[in-house]
């Protein structure tokens, strides 16, 4: 299996501690004045998003993670399922929504999304950061308050549920901030 | 981050080196200036050495402190001397660590281990002005913070407090030596709560971790006459009152070579020259070196030491 030193490791590295996967956030040096130096490492873990700390003689070896990033198409919805395809080998995969969660809210067909398999299954499926798409439902146009400060709630096409100026009509496309669910512009 | 926006720091960072430079002119201590490069390099267990191939074929070691070219000074009769020099260490870089970094070294003859304390205190103070001072013994500091004594210390009961008290340590500390577990305990709980408010001086480390420094007894304890002084948890200055039996020191370093083949690292040439000088005497002396950049650092109230210097390793 492929090591990393801890003291060459850095933030984004991805790498498996006790059997558990992980996103490496930060790695901290520290060396008492004559000793032993070691490397506290704060890892997020890939399945949980849970955050922990640990603790290595610097020079230690550490493994890397059998992880890789793929961008895949998805293709459709089923009830349980998102089938995403591959589009240099047409490869096709189902991820369960469960995987997926809140993210769900951000799948639309025809779009690339950033998946995360770890030993060969998806652990993970990010959207881009930013999204266009159209407002299904939301209450008409407001005219007179340009400022973009004042909001009103909208449903776009995927059936995320976003805060957007009260001045947009539904039908409209707009670009949205998929980490935060924010209103960026009009498109 | 932008070089303009050190500006300011960097003029006080001039007129602090002058500072540092008139408090030992006053104490009629003489600025030497050893290599930086030299054909041995300080033997420690935990501290890698960067080389360079030199044009008659050795290997050139950077100094990753001073010390051995100034104690050949020391035995040659200059007894009280400092250095404000640039040191090397491979692979230290975090935000207390570049790995080049400003070092101020000094030694005193004759001086007391007591004085030395109290005149590196002195020299902390010109840059960090009016903090009262703690001075404790590394028993008396291990009890306070933690109920551990040095007395009854063993791998296992440290292994065991380290086991309760610190979730992420690894799970292989049942295997640690004696040393590493202290170090472990001392950086992670104990060093973070040091001189939040004051200076606060560790002295009589554990034997074991005697470095360059006199082994004596104290409080029933064998121990070292080293110290180090902390503020706001970070080590700013580690010293000893020497060694200078020749014998003595020669096995110190085959025994850092010996943990450095078990660490699978290189052992290092010994330097004879250094060997041969205390053979010829070195007189009774205290030495010491400060981090002239933490303390920039803390005087400036900064978190990282690339905030405090011109450029760090990252930035050139």
């Amino acid at each position: 299996m492929a090591q990393y030193s801890t003291g060459d490791v850095r933030p984004g590295f991805k790498i498996e501690v006790e059997g558990e996967p992980y996103n490496v956030v930060s790695n901290e040096f520290v060396k008492p004045g004559k000793g032993q130096p070691f490397n506290r490492i704060k890892l997020k873990h890939l399945k949980t998003s849970r955050v922990v700390e640990k603790t290595f003689k610097s020079g230690e070896k550490v493994d890397v993670a059998d992880v890789e990033e793929t961008k895949m198409r998805m293709l459709y919805k089923e009830a349980d399922d998102a089938i995403f395809m591959d589009d240099n080998s047409f490869e096709q995969i189902n991820v369960p929504l469960s995987l997926i969660g809140d993210n769900e809210q951000w799948l639309m067909e025809e779009v690339l999304y950033s998946i995360t398999f770890y030993k060969g299954i998806a652990i993970d499926v990010q959207p881009p950061t930013f999204m266009e798409m159209k407002i299904t439902e939301t209450a008409p146009g407001v005219r007179g308050d340009t400022s973009g400060r004042v909001l009103k709630p909208a449903i776009l096409e995927s059936g995320a549920k976003v805060q957007v100026p009260i001045f947009i009509e539904e039908g409209e496309k707009i670009k949205v901030d998929t980490r935060t669910g924010e209103y960026v512009s009009r498109v | 981050m932008s070089l303009e926006s050190k500006i300011s720091i960097l003029k006080d960072r001039a007129e602090m080196l002058s500072q540092a430079r008139l408090f030992f002119s006053k104490k009629h201590i003489l600025e030497v200036d050893t290599p930086l490069l030299s054909s041995t390099a300080p033997i420690d267990a935990h501290i890698d050495i960067m080389t360079t191939k030199m044009h008659d074929g050795r290997l050139g070691y950077f100094h990753s402190s001073p010390e051995y070219a100034m104690k050949r000074l020391i035995s040659a009769g200059l007894e009280n001397i400092y250095q404000i020099s640039h040191v090397y260490r491979f692979g230290e870089e975090g935000h207390l660590h570049n790995p080049e970094f400003c070092m101020v070294e000094w030694y005193e003859s004759p001086c007391s281990f007591d004085k030395i304390i109290d005149n590196t205190v002195d020299f902390i103070k010109i840059f960090l002005s009016g903090l009262p001072v703690k001075i404790a013994s590394y028993e008396e500091t291990l009890q306070k913070y933690t109920g551990l004594s040095l007395k009854n210390a063993t791998e296992n009961s440290l292994a065991e407090y380290i086991k309760e008290h610190s979730p992420e340590a690894p799970n292989d500390i049942f295997f640690w030596d004696i040393d590493t577990l202290l170090q472990y305990i001392v950086s992670f709980l104990i060093e973070p709560f040091l001189g939040n408010d004051e200076l606060f001086v560790i002295k009589y480390f554990p034997a074991s971790q005697a470095a360059l420094s006199q082994v004596t007894e104290h409080d029933n304890l064998k121990v070292a006459e080293r110290f180090e002084i902390y503020y706001k948890g970070i080590e700013l200055a580690n010293g000893y009152h020497e060694l200078s039996d020749s014998a003595e020191q020669r096995t110190r370093f085959s025994i850092s070579n010996k943990k450095r083949v078990e660490l699978n690292k290189e052992p290092l040439p010994l330097d004879e020259l250094l060997l041969k000088a205390l053979e010829k005497g070195l007189p009774d002396c205290c030495g010491v070196a400060v981090g002239f950049d933490r303390l920039m650092m803390l005087r400036h109230k900064k978190k990282t030491i690339a905030e405090v210097i011109p450029m760090a390793w990252s930035e050139v």
